[in-house]
């Protein structure tokens, strides 16, 4: 838009007269409010015998260095499911006096394949690096971290809910964004008079803000159970008749991602047969018909195995044999 | 008794006021010290220039010069004239600074130019003296002539 641009202008002509070299700290810098003095003295003869003399002294507050860095502090993506996740970050004030900073998390980052809901921001009040909820303050309205020194770091947690409707292997980012309460801008903005002890204070070379990413990766376990049979008559024929035993499989494949809990596979038998006492087996292995002794338990109608936890592209086979009544 | 206190007063009056100015007339040595940050900044065309102004605004990183005027004011020659600035323990010296300065980096018990000095450390070991070590610059000059005048100066990065 034109009228935008006229009035933008003015501006690139103000940041001209920026100052570059504000910025080029290191991030443990003499603390802002710092005076700095220089006295030099000389001695000499003047004929008369030793002499001695002291300059002025010159003095220079040192400014405040407005500077964040982001990190994520997640090993590598969150392995999520529908439903809460937590995401850890890490502020750290690398600037040289101390400076509280909003927090913006974002949720809607490009590439991302759904946008989690972001439910909240909190610090990490007992400093243990989990977020422990009651516990652990929820910064609100605008989200802000207390005033961190300098050299300071803070645990902050990011709290997002996970849609429903995703699927197995999506992935999302969330973007954690810091800014200095003080003011952001170019490195080298000077925001007068309000540094430490009345000093101004200016920004450093990261802007006064920092952001990172962390990311979701969404797991989702399946399992098939594929249930097939094979009969042997009494005669040596695979014929349904009385007498002919029939050897079911359950085979349960766990497919996708992550892992299942608490699985537990059951079957009746069918009408018109009796279960063969002592063919219950697991991946080959037999079990007992009594229950509590192992995974495996039979009854007069039918079995149950616990199979407990199983994670996504294991395979398990389930057999037991039933006579033709 | 009233009299006789007052001309006591007067007295360590007369005393104090004079013997300060005095003991300062009779140096003809005067240093006047100064400071000055360099900043980079744009000029016209867009270019980055390196421009020396008044510290107002200071921050870690930034290069402080740091000068002494240094003046005979008196009507003879001074000799074995030595200045000597300790270097605040907030900056340190800055990298491109004369190497031919007589330097100390040990609170100035010991000078030399940064490459004959080495630092021994708390188990004994010593390394090269480096130029955040530097204590101290000391300056000699063999004589000052009366008129004669000059300034002598340092950088220093802020620590």
């Amino acid at each position: 838009m034109k009228t935008g641009h006229q009035i933008h202008l003015p501006l690139v002509f103000g940041a001209a007269a920026t100052l570059f070299g504000a910025g080029a700290a290191h991030a443990e810098g003499i603390g802002a409010g710092t005076l700095i003095e220089n006295t030099a003295s000389a001695s000499y003869d003047d004929g008369t015998g030793p002499q001695t003399i002291d300059s002025n002294t010159v003095t220079v507050k040192v400014d405040e260095l407005l500077d964040v860095t982001v990190t994520s502090l997640d090993s590598g993506p969150v392995a999520a499911a529908p439903g809460a996740e937590v995401h850890t970050f890490e502020i750290t004030n690398t600037g040289n006096g101390p400076e509280a900073f909003k927090l913006t998390a974002n949720p809607a980052v490009a590439g991302n394949d759904f946008d989690a809901t972001v439910s909240g921001i909190a610090a990490d009040t007992n400093d243990n690096g989990t977020y422990d909820p009651g516990v652990d303050l929820l910064l609100t309205g605008p989200a802000t971290t207390a005033v961190l020194e300098a050299d300071e770091n803070l645990t902050v947690f990011v709290l997002v809910v996970i849609p429903a409707d995703v699927a197995d292997g999506d992935e999302s980012d969330i973007e954690l964004l810091a800014e200095a309460v003080t003011g952001t801008g170019a490195s080298g903005t000077v925001f007068s008079g309000q540094g430490v002890d009345g000093g101004d204070a200016v920004v450093g070379l990261t802007g006064a803000s920092g952001n990172a990413l962390g990311g979701l990766l969404v797991g989702i376990a399946r399992v098939d159970l594929v249930k097939s049979a094979s009969v042997v008559d009494p005669f040596g024929g695979t014929s349904a008749v009385p007498g002919a035993v029939i050897t079911y499989t359950i085979r349960a494949e766990t497919a996708g991602s992550g892992s299942i809990d608490d699985l537990v596979v059951s079957d009746s038998f069918p009408a018109g047969t009796v279960y063969r006492a002592g063919t219950l087996a697991l991946d080959g292995t037999t079990m007992s018909d009594a229950g509590g002794d192992d995974a495996g338990e039979a009854s007069d109608t039918g079995i149950s195995v616990e199979l407990g936890t199983v994670v996504a592209g294991s395979s398990h086979a389930i057999t037991f044999d039933v006579t033709i009544e | 008794m009233k009299k006789i206190t007052l001309l006591i007063v007067s007295a360590a009056l007369f005393a104090s006021a004079t013997t300060a100015p005095l003991a300062a007339q009779e140096q003809p040595i005067s240093l006047v010290g100064d400071v000055k940050v360099e900043k980079t900044v744009a000029d016209e065309a867009g270019q980055p220039k390196t421009v020396l102004v008044d510290p107002d605004l200071v921050v870690p990183g930034d290069r402080l010069i740091f000068g002494t005027d240094y003046r005979n004011n008196g009507a003879e020659a001074v000799a074995n004239f030595v200045m000597t600035n300790p270097v605040p323990a907030a900056v340190r010296l800055a990298p491109d600074a004369d190497a031919d300065l007589t330097v100390s980096v040990d609170g100035g018990a010991s000078w030399g130019t940064l490459a004959e000095l080495t630092v021994t450390a708390e188990d004994g070991s010593t390394r090269s003296a480096e130029h955040a070590d530097v204590t101290h610059i000391r300056w000699t000059l063999a004589a000052v002539d009366p008129g004669a005048s000059g300034r002598l100066q340092y950088p220093a990065i802020i620590r």
